[in-house]
């Protein structure tokens, strides 16, 4: 391995370092004990910056392939890791803010998050299937066990087992479907596997059974129906900083894999997948925003919209090409934001005001102007709302499912605009107009910063779109 | 002696011992009994060349999860008979289908296998030093995140296995910690 090949793995070095110093202070510095939040936050910040100087040095090429190609580093990958690093530190923050109230041992929570994050760093740049199945059961084994964190909280040890029992179903199907693939191309590396799919003339249905039973695994990562039925319950039973990170981070993940085994796996069976993501885009798109509507818990209500939102990165990947995957990274750039921003409110207000119900968020702005601003710039923005980032979100998407002749995708995905309005301007409402229901609500720094940096981050990507987008294409320029 | 003599000496010993687990009414001895099964069928592997199956068929079959079975067997408590209900009968009809379906499959395999004389395979694919050689170097990185993963399992299983500290002492519910730690560990 020569010197480039270790500079690309150098943030998931330095994550399993962070990994390391977080287990060994929980363990032997009680001085440090109480300020490993920080740490880790910190820590996984210098990551970030550490990432970008990567990826500005790489400057859109290919930076490296290590492990004979089984590690890839390319723009695609640094843009996703920089996602996920982002937020590793949101969710970090959040649960520094969430564990001073419960009253547990910090340590193997930050630890689990970083594993977590490590397993999603390793899934950007996976270039084998191994490596895909086995940095997909590191993200899903830590989120097993952060998902049922709360022992004592039937709820929490419910969520668990639903999430292990639906979670090992879905890994399963994926590991037969790669097992499918790999006796039909004898490979499991992606260029190889995809050099084999080339030099097929007809597809043998074993092969396309084993291609479905892959997306099936992963579209229960990502949320897609119909393997979302796990979604409102785990959301609602496990502890907040985790269902921050399992919408944000862990839907990433599935998107992340997803496109990348459509840009460069399955990319010659173009055609025949299109139709079956557009259906399943379109079933997503719909459950997902009818079924928040009714919602009276916050936790499940952000469920069903992040269900929603999986439908239009659905279509974009439905659309496929070039302008289909440039709409899948503006779209999760877009969606990382802003969710964080939500749940940074949604999390304060959960720990401080001790309900998950809506009902607490009655007269928020009168209580706390900042937090209720920030939760209504988001939801905006999470809406569609011009000259927010999710407005131009939702048009890249929209207007590629358009090019590829998937009118009636791209007009149902406007109608879902004008639902999920609806039901985002509910909890508005609640927020401005009906009276405050307690007392004012003081937000610390440690939030307030994180919170008007996203804040920045949704006005500014939404407004100055240029750059984002070039971005975006030159992170998928290569593969088209 | 010849591999013939050893093969169908060891399949006559795994046809025995697995016959023995479905006959025998007494739980414990049908687990040791597919104890056995496991060694012999390893054995066939050994014949085949396919060593690493052969050592891991021992390691994972007979050494953990076999242990596992003989655990639940014995906390279960041996030397109870239930009487055949009717939901037990239906198990029969389905076991019939499934045995009938069975033996059309080992008949259509034995049909393929007969009408395509195949060699037996000359590059040894399934050896140690294959395997080994495989997974340190194209699967290298994947090897290594698996101790990752391992980690990562261990300290759940602590995190969710330890026993919360209760309120009061003396008023402890068995139940209520041991319920998240062990359904949890996979």
């Amino acid at each position: 391995m020569n010197l480039a090949g270790f500079c690309s793995l150098l943030p998931e070095a330095l994550v399993i370092a962070l990994m390391f110093v977080v287990f060994a202070a929980d363990l032997f510095l009680p001085s440090i004990k109480k300020r490993l939040g920080g740490l880790t936050a910190w820590g996984l910040t210098a990551i970030l910056a550490c990432l970008l100087w990567q990826g500005f040095l790489a400057g859109g090429q290919k930076f490296g392939e290590t492990f004979q190609g089984t590690f890839l580093c390319d723009p695609m990958a640094l843009f996703f890791k920089a996602l996920f690093i982002l937020t590793g530190i949101i969710v970090v923050i959040l649960a520094r803010e969430f564990l001073k109230k419960a009253d547990k041992n910090p340590g193997e929570f930050y630890l689990l998050i970083l594993s977590a994050l490590l397993g999603m760093l390793f899934l950007a740049s996976a270039n084998d299937f191994i490596l895909l199945f086995v940095s997909v059961e590191l993200v899903t084994v830590s989120f097993y066990v952060m998902t049922a964190y709360l022992k004592t909280d039937q709820r929490s040890v419910e969520a668990g087992i639903k999430y292990l029992i639906l979670g090992a179903l879905s890994s399963g199907m994926m590991l037969y479907g790669i097992s499918f693939i790999y006796g039909h191309t004898g490979s499991t590396h992606f260029d190889a596997v995809r050099g084999a799919l080339f030099g097929m003339t007809s597809a043998p249905p074993l092969l396309l059974l084993g291609i479905l039973l892959l997306i099936a695994g992963l579209g229960f990562k990502a949320g897609a129906v119909p393997f979302q039925l796990w979604i409102p319950d785990v959301y609602e039973g496990a502890p907040i900083p985790v269902t921050a990170f399992l919408s944000v981070g862990s839907k990433m993940a599935g998107f992340a894999a997803l496109l990348r085994i459509c840009v460069s796996v399955i990319a010659p069976f173009d055609k025949k997948w299109a139709l079956l993501m557009a259906v399943i885009a379109a079933m997503t798109l719909v459950y997902g925003n009818l079924g928040a509507i009714p919602q009276k818990n916050i936790k499940r209500f952000f469920g069903y919209s992040g269900i929603g939102h999986a439908g239009y990165l659905l279509t974009a990947i439905a659309a496929g090409g070039f302008s289909g995957a440039r709409g899948v990274l503006f779209y999760l750039l877009s969606y990382a934001v802003t969710m964080l921003a939500a749940f940074l409110v949604v999390v304060y207000c959960s720990v401080h005001l001790e309900s998950d119900d809506m009902s607490a968020y009655d007269g928020l702005s009168r209580r706390s102007p900042l937090l209720a601003g920030a939760l209504f710039l988001s939801l905006l923005s999470l809406a569609g709302v011009p000259p927010l980032s999710g407005f131009f979100a939702k048009f890249l998407v929209l207007s590629s499912a358009v090019e590829k002749g998937l009118i009636w995708l791209a007009v149902l995905g406007a109608l879902n605009v004008v639902i999920s309005l609806y039901y985002y301007l509910t909890l508005v409402k609640r927020m401005y107009i009906h009276p405050p229901a307690g007392g004012v609500i003081a937000v610390p720094l440690s939030f307030q910063i994180p919170l008007y940096l996203l804040m920045l981050g949704i006005v500014g990507i939404g407004v100055v779109q240029g750059p984002f987008v070039r971005l975006a294409a030159s992170a998928v320029s290569g593969f088209f | 002696m010849n591999e013939a003599f050893f093969f169908y000496l060891f399949s006559g010993l795994t046809l025995l011992a697995a016959l023995y687990v479905v006959f025998t009414k007494n739980p414990t001895y049908a687990v040791l009994s597919l104890v056995a099964a496991m060694f012999s069928l390893a054995i066939l592997f050994v014949l085949l060349h396919a060593y690493f199956i052969a050592v891991v068929h021992v390691l994972v079959y007979a050494g953990a999860i076999l242990v596992l079975f003989l655990f639940v067997v014995m906390l279960l408590g041996v030397g109870r008979e239930e009487p055949a209900s009717k939901s037990q009968r239906l198990y029969r009809i389905f076991g019939g289908f499934v045995v009938v379906g069975f033996l059309l499959e080992i008949g259509l395999i034995i049909k393929a296998v007969s009408s395509s004389a195949q060699e037996s395979p000359t590059i040894l694919a399934g050896t140690i030093e294959a395997v080994g050689k495989l997974l340190f170097t194209e699967y290298f990185l994947p090897f290594e995140i698996t101790s990752v993963l391992l980690l990562v399992g261990i300290v759940g299983a602590v995190v969710l296995s330890r026993r919360e500290q209760m309120p009061a002492e003396g008023q402890y519910l068995p139940g209520k910690a041991a319920e998240g730690g062990r359904s949890k560990q996979v």
